[in-house]
């Protein structure tokens, strides 16, 4: 009896793995308080968890920015790497070529994904890496005290200085227009939403693409600006309401909604179903998603929801041609070919 | 007359694009084959087709292999160089001219024999005249110098593998073209070929193939590159070799190759791969370096094993991107802001450049830092001759990486970054392996990976770094020495030049100078290179660049009482060291010296 562990006096919660959710978390943020990055972190800290996930088999990956020094804040098991400006994605693609069988979550802010590391995001989207892109969007940037960023909407106002005149860039069409494999957009507000869509994400084959308006509480939060929280809740427009089904959980033995619903079935198993609020939105057209985007913006709205994913094409690792097991654990025996090898080319050669 | 053999040289001037990289190259693998010691140099331009191009074979039983100070034979087919070309000749010179080419001979004091090119390529296919018009000036040369019509045959079946069609062609070509010489002209001027016993088989490589081939033994599990001249045949040389060396029976590989959307995320991918436990490397040339500044200052801070190779070409900036140059010496060594030193590993032969692309992942996974093979345009282009490559004589070098639970409990105390051994070199754990984890960053941080402002931390790490790099000089490649006793003056020189120093070397002693030669292989530079120094009087430093940029290196790094004794020479035009203007330059800094 006495080798029988003590068990706490309160019961704790423990997902899949039996794991506590103590076992996400990382370090204390030391973001402004109020900051909607911190809210996408005890998302990610909860999907992460929730998803029965092993923290060391997740990376970690991000940029330069206030969004790119989360990762210190969630998932304090993982192996991480806080990147340069505008360049995780091109660190992700050289990791996931040694590990392609880590979960690669990568996070990012619109200075680092829609100016100095665009280019970069556009070619790992084209390569279709597998990763989870998240996003946290703002309009400006915080770290050198609120210059805007090129997702500031036209006409939006920060706390200081003149309304953007500048046409923005949004990051859903983008990759919508690149053939994106997953596309969502979301708001650190809405956090029942956005965990469905990062689950989904994490359970989804290529590249997936969540972009999170995350409102500045210090420089972008007044009410002149279209990226305040105040402005977000009044002017966004769901596309539907998503539920994430993890494979480990039957979809039978969910209870199935009165409206119009759909499921989509991810590459691990699990669900996203997608429930119709007014109008259906056809996830897997391009032209639908991209119609949502245009009417939002005109209207000066925020849609938000699952805008496009498609499980057709095949993944980084199937293009290159890989085997099987991941290049890290593949023997130095077999990397270095034989004496044998270096024989035979040194005869070829004296040919 | 008398006759030279097998010691002159003979400069091709066509237009790039016409096919004539394929005759010049007959010409050399037949020449090389009777054993007749022969280099071969490709002066082209940065154009797809049209622009000027030279071919400078140089044939020399001393076994010189620099361009040669003279052109002793012209052939001339190039109308837009025809003046240019012509008016360089000494008298005496022989010129081999398109008499189809509309161009006048200008020249009565050089060995004049024209040749009806252009029409007698057009006797064996008028749709293809101008690709053939090259191998018919390769039969005259042939006839001309009394080249071998089996090692010729022999050379073009090399050339053109397994296409019976255009090997039959080529060969009627050169009959065509030797024929006409024999036919219309007597020779009248020295030079002939003669066959030499071949002691040691060899072949001829360039440079890139064997960096390519040297990576592949060395393990490589990852190529992120973007093509730039002069290093794409690195990268491309990698390509080609997985099937045959890293592809199992399903047809699945162990090196995975990304074309990268520019030189800056070629260099973040190989630091992924880097922090992933993998090996991954690029090839790209001086300004893709310039690019990758960013990402080597961070594998430098926060200690990532990477591999990057820079095939040098002439810079500044575009520059000439078809000329050669060492001149990316200190950006290598000091790259990236703040203060930093990196590992360069720098091949001067092509046996080295396949075992500096092996060693270059050991060194890099022992020292946790990017390391550089500096190549050049010269080494990496064109041919040299090979006995073979030997096989790595040592187990691959993983560094320190904690893999297991057991090891990793030993430690009485474990940071990512903390020195336990006392040389500098932390150890690591790797992601998905289940070992404790941090988060890498390039910003400040303690022992532990954590991120720290504190003036201890930051000092104390940049103390580490400093002292883990200076650790690696002696453990490096050493340099190569060649010492006379009782010699005054000693050469430092690097990379390429290995190919001219004999040459430059023999000049110096004609005019009653000897000297001793120490061919610096790596960066920091081995204590023997100081040594070496210190046992000679004046030592000069001898560089393909304007600003003698290794000069500078030992300037900043050797003891005061030694900085006075190293002189620089320091010169580049683009074209591969031609061991005369070196000599001279060398003879005028020692004679500053005495006066």
């Amino acid at each position: 009896m006495s080798d029988t562990p003590k068990r706490p006096a309160r019961a704790i919660k423990l997902n899949v793995l039996n794991e506590p959710k103590e076992s996400y978390t990382g370090g204390k943020s030391s973001l402004c308080p109020g900051c909607g990055h911190d809210q996408i972190s005890s998302v990610i800290i909860n999907a992460a968890w929730e998803n029965g996930i092993e923290p060391h088999r997740v990376a970690k990956m991000s940029g330069i920015g206030c969004s790119s020094k989360t990762p210190a804040y969630y998932l304090g098991q993982s192996h991480g790497f806080n990147t340069v400006h505008g360049r995780m994605p091109s660190v992700t693609t050289g990791a996931y070529t040694i590990n392609k069988d880590l979960l690669y979550i990568g996070v990012s802010g619109d200075g680092d994904s829609a100016s100095i590391g665009i280019g970069q995001l556009i070619h790992a989207i084209r390569r279709n890496m597998d990763m989870v892109y998240i996003i946290e969007n703002n309009g400006v940037y915080g770290l050198t005290k609120g210059q805007y960023s090129a997702t500031a909407d036209i006409g939006s106002k920060k706390k200081k200085g003149a309304p953007n005149k500048t046409q923005p860039i949004d990051l859903c069409a983008l990759a919508i227009n690149l053939g994106c494999t997953f596309v969502a957009r979301s708001f650190s507000g809405s956090k029942k939403q956005l965990g469905s869509l990062i689950k989904a994400a994490m359970s989804h084959k290529g590249f997936a693409l969540i972009d999170v308006i995350s409102p500045c509480v210090t420089f972008n939060n007044n009410d002149e600006s279209m990226r305040s929280y105040g402005y977000v809740k009044e002017n966004e427009i769901t596309l539907h309401m998503t539920d994430y089904i993890p494979h480990f959980n039957p979809v039978e033995e969910i209870d199935v909604p009165e409206g119009h619903f759909r499921d989509i079935t991810l590459h691990d198993g699990s669900t996203i179903r997608l429930e119709t609020i007014s109008a259906e939105h056809d996830p897997e057209s391009p032209v639908a998603a991209l119609t949502a985007l245009h009417n939002a913006e005109s209207d000066k709205k925020h849609v938000t929801g699952l805008l496009y994913f498609d499980n057709t094409k095949p993944s980084l690792a199937e293009d290159l041609g890989l085997v099987d097991m991941p290049l890290v654990d593949v023997p130095d025996s077999v990397l270095r070919p034989g004496k044998d090898m270096l024989d035979k080319i040194n005869a070829a050669l004296h040919i | 007359m008398e006759t030279i053999a097998n010691d002159f040289t003979i400069n091709i001037a066509t237009a790039n694009g016409t096919g004539s990289q394929s005759a010049n190259l007959i010409l050399l693998q037949s020449l090389f084959e009777m054993g007749v010691p022969v280099s071969g140099k490709n002066m082209f331009p940065s154009n797809i087709s049209g622009l000027p191009t030279w071919y400078i074979v140089r044939l020399s039983d001393l076994g010189y292999q620099a361009p040669g100070n003279r052109t002793h034979i012209q052939v001339l087919l190039n109308p837009a160089t025809w003046h240019e070309d012509l008016e360089s000749l000494e008298p005496g010179s022989v010129v081999i001219w398109n008499e189809n080419a509309k161009m006048e001979m200008t020249r009565d004091d050089v060995v004049s024999y024209p040749i009806p090119m252009s029409a007698l390529a057009r006797k064996i296919n008028p749709k293809i005249a101008k690709l053939v018009t090259n191998i018919i000036y390769v039969g005259v040369l042939a006839e001309m110098l009394g080249i071998d019509q089996e090692q010729l045959e022999s050379a073009v079946a090399k050339q053109f593998k397994g296409k019976a069609s255009a090997i039959e062609l080529n060969i009627t070509a050169l009959g065509l073209g030797r024929d006409y010489f024999k036919d219309n002209h007597t020779k009248s001027d020295p030079y002939v070929v003669e066959k030499r016993k071949i002691e040691k088989p060899q072949f001829f490589i360039e440079g890139n193939e064997a960096v390519a081939l040297g990576c592949l033994f060395g393990g490589v599990q990852m190529l992120a590159w973007y093509p730039i001249t002069p290093s794409s045949s690195l990268a491309e040389g990698i390509i080609n070799y997985i099937p045959q060396l890293r592809t199992d029976d399903d047809g699945n590989t162990t090196c995975a190759v990304v074309q990268a959307e520019d030189e800056l995320a070629a260099a973040g991918m190989v630091l992924g791969a880097g922090w992933a436990g993998g090996r991954g490397m690029t090839a790209t040339s001086g300004p893709g370096i310039s690019l990758m500044q960013e990402f080597i200052g961070l594998g430098y801070f926060a200690e990532i094993p990477s591999v990057f190779w820079d095939v040098n070409r002439v810079g500044p900036s575009t520059g000439l991107p078809t000329r050669t140059q060492q001149s990316d010496i200190t950006m290598l060594y000091e790259g990236s802001h703040g203060d930093t030193q990196h590992i360069v590993l720098i091949p001067g032969t092509v046996e080295e450049c396949f075992e500096f692309g092996w060693r270059a992942f050991d060194y890099a996974e022992r020292f946790q830092t990017p390391i550089f093979g500096l190549s050049d345009l010269d080494l990496g282009m064109n041919r040299w001759a090979c006995e073979g490559f030997e096989y790595p004589d040592q187990e691959m070098d993983r560094g320190k990486v904690v893999r297991d639970r057991d090891v990793f409990e030993a430690f009485e105390e474990f940071g990512r970054y903390l020195d336990v051994d006392g040389d500098g070199i932390p150890y690591r754990t790797l992601p998905g392996s289940g070992m404790d984890p941090i988060l890498y960053r390039g910003t400040g941080h303690n022992s532990k990976g954590v991120y720290s402002e504190k003036p201890h931390d930051y000092y104390e790490l940049m103390q580490r770094l400093k002292r883990k790099i200076e650790g690696a000089r002696d453990i490096l490649p050493a340099p190569l020495l060649r010492e006379e006793a009782e010699c005054e003056i000693g050469i430092i020189y690097l990379g390429s030049m290995e190919n001219t120093i004999q040459e430059i070397d023999d000049i110096l002693e004609a005019t009653g100078i000897k000297v001793s030669q120490c061919r610096v292989r790596a960066l920091p530079m081995h204590s023997e290179v100081e040594n070496f120094i210190s046992r000679h009087e004046v030592t000069i430093v001898l560089e393909i660049n304007r600003d003698g940029q290794l000069y500078g290196i030992l300037r900043k790094e050797l003891p005061n009482h030694l900085i006075t004794k190293v002189r620089s020479v320091a010169y580049s035009d683009g074209v591969p060291p031609r061991a005369g203007i070196y000599a001279e330059r060398i003879l005028e800094t020692l004679k500053e010296e005495v006066e």
